[in-house]
């Protein structure tokens, strides 16, 4: 049975290590360090699912990577989890330019793993144990 | 504006305009300001309005004296006062639609004061007119002047009173020499009487006088009230510029508070979530993964202190570091000569080339300063430009200038640059441009910060200009006699 891609993309490369790790129970996992490489990753090979950090290179990135999927036909049905460390009343007073966050999911740093498996999971389902 | 001494002591106001701010913090009548003079626009405009229901009684007044006047022996009241009761109708409806449709309460000041001298002027010439048609110097009218001039000086400017006063009394003159030399027709009064030339010049000279006096008195009475709403409108507006630039103050303060808050949480998520990866034992931690993962972890804990650190250094310069342990007569050659000695070995390891052109100038000795603090901000601008440094080297320059009053340091580097829509924010907290995170993961953002407090707490100004890909230049320039005015003071 093939494993659900998912594609984690966050600066902090500790957090995407742990992240990683969690997924890998029962997901393929990709990463990407900033907006631009997450985008040519989906281009690439669009993954099942999406995880975004907001601010990498730029305060926003996260959010504007999440609409450019949404906008485009390709990659408009790829679920997206935003989870990031910037809480929602911080989003809003930070005066991103639209305030449409066409995310799936939003999550805040820290995040339990069983949260994590449990909200992955209702979106592309259980997917499998490596090797399985 | 500065009330001056006016009649009998009392000050008198001399009104200028004055542009309130707008604010939205305030509630109530107080939110009702607009422009000001002694009263505030819409306080006029309200006096306006009333003036002008007012007239309609002087409308059906002339109307009637112009039904009744034959009776009592004024043969030209009909149709002469009707006429003018038409005309000041006239003009009054032309008044009343301007202040409901043209000249709102949020009108300018000085527009509205404009439409009450006009409001004035046509009602004087409209009551000379009267005055004309009921006799004259001996009218039953004349008083009528009198009452106009007590409203005009509670409603604008006494030295527009003034001068109102005094055409109207030469005016009124003109009107009774006219009559008494046959230029115009004279009419007879109550009672049919005319006046003799003599009682004529009486009722003028106590006309003038009344209409001055009146003036005068009005002004007396109403200057202190005048002042007093001129010193209060001061007061509202100083308190309210306050109470704006202490909530600006909060904000700001919210927003770092907050901005600090999120870096601090965002290394304790990683940790956090690290730490739960190796417990829930998705990872070995004997495992290579698990031992990268908690290298990564401990460096995260790094950064974190770095944070801390750095935010109680610009929370302790913030804080008024004066008092700190200052010296005098502080020598930056021999600061910036300690730097280079710690920087060349760093330097060399990036495959930077230091340059001092420093050694041979003259003394560049501060008559006060914080030691520790000056180091840390030329280190900090020192180390940043080897750090930034491109990956194949260059060089970074470092040059003192001296005059009678100050010194400038450049710090010039041959790096990455900053991009030219971050040149600006470099200096606040937490800025990091994309290419410097990629050049260096670690940083906290917060240096340029410390080093444009500690420039500012010498007197001096911190300043670069940069270009991406190129480099950056960062200028110090530091008073050469500032002393804080809490160490002069003691």
């Amino acid at each position: 049975m093939k494993r659900p891609t998912i594609l984690v993309a966050d600066d902090d490369a500790v957090f995407v290590a742990s992240v990683g790790s969690i997924l890998r129970s029962r997901y393929e996992v990709r990463t990407a360090t900033n907006g631009s490489e997450a985008l040519a990753s989906v281009e690439e090979d669009p993954p099942d699912l999406v995880i975004l950090d907001v601010m990498m290179d730029h305060m926003s990135e996260g959010f504007d990577v999440a609409r450019s999927l949404r906008l485009s036909d390709v990659t408009s049905l790829i679920p997206i989890i935003i989870l990031t460390g910037v809480d929602r009343v911080y989003n809003l007073r930070m005066e991103v330019d639209e305030s449409w966050v066409p995310a799936d999911h939003y999550m805040e740093k820290p995040v339990e793993s069983a949260e994590l498996l449990r909200v992955v999971g209702g979106l592309v389902g259980p997917g499998a144990p490596e090797g399985s | 504006m500065t009330p001056s001494s006016g009649p009998n002591g009392h000050p008198r106001t001399q009104a200028a305009e004055i542009q309130s701010p707008s604010t939205s913090s305030m509630s109530g009548a107080q939110e009702r300001s607009g422009s000001f003079s002694f009263i505030f626009a819409w306080e006029l405009h309200e006096r306006l309005l009333w003036f002008s229901n007012l007239r309609w009684l002087a409308v059906a007044g002339l109307a009637l004296a112009s039904l009744l006047g034959p009776m009592v022996g004024m043969e030209a009241t009909r149709p002469s006062l009707m006429v003018v009761a038409g005309l000041v109708a006239t003009y009054n409806l032309v008044f009343v639609y301007a202040l409901r449709y043209r000249y709102g309460p949020e009108e300018d000041y000085g527009n509205l004061r404009t439409v009450a001298i006009l409001q004035m002027v046509t009602d004087l010439a409209a009551l000379l007119v009267t005055v004309h048609f009921t006799g004259g110097c001996a009218s039953p009218v004349l008083p009528f002047v009198v009452f106009h001039m007590a409203i005009g000086t509670i409603m604008i400017e006494t030295r527009i009173m003034y001068f109102l006063a005094f055409s109207t009394c030469f005016a009124a003159a003109g009107l009774f020499a006219c009559e008494h030399l046959g230029v115009l027709e004279r009419y007879s009064s109550v009672t049919g009487v005319q006046s003799s030339l003599a009682s004529c010049g009486l009722s003028t000279a106590m006309l003038v006088g009344l209409v001055f006096g009146i003036v005068y008195l009005t002004d007396s009475v109403t200057s202190r009230f005048k002042t007093r709403n001129i010193e209060l409108h001061q007061t509202t507006t100083e308190l309210r510029r306050a109470l704006d630039e202490r909530e600006e103050l909060e904000r700001r303060k919210s927003h770092y508070m907050r901005i600090s808050a999120h870096q601090l949480r965002s290394p304790l998520g990683t940790i956090k979530t690290s730490i739960q990866v190796l417990l829930d034992g998705y990872l070995d931690p004997g495992s290579d993964e698990g031992l990268r993962l908690l290298g990564g972890t401990a460096r995260r804990v790094d950064s974190l202190l770095d944070i801390v650190n750095d935010l109680l250094e610009l929370a302790k310069m913030r804080e008024g570091r004066a008092r700190a342990p200052w010296a005098r007569n502080v020598s930056i050659n021999q600061i910036l000569a300690d730097i280079f000695d710690a920087a060349d070995p760093i330097a060399r390891e990036a495959d930077v080339e230091l340059i001092p052109h420093f050694i041979h100038e003259g003394a560049a000795i501060l008559d006060w300063a914080v030691p520790p603090d000056l180091v840390y901000a030329f280190e900090n601008v020192i180390h940043n430009a080897i750090k930034y440094s491109k990956s194949e080297g260059g060089t970074v320059t470092v040059a003192l200038g001296i005059d009678r009053t100050h010194a400038m340091v450049v710090v010039a580097d041959e790096g990455i640059g900053i991009p030219a829509d971050l040149q600006d924010d470099v200096f606040l907290e937490f800025v990091r441009a994309p290419n410097a995170k990629h050049a260096e993961a670690e940083g906290t953002g917060l240096g340029l910060s410390i080093v444009r407090e500690a420039v500012q707490m010498h007197g001096g100004k911190v300043s670069l200009e940069s270009a991406e890909g190129l480099g950056t230049t960062v200028t110090v320039v530091l008073p050469l006699h500032y002393v804080p005015p809490e160490i002069i003071g003691g």
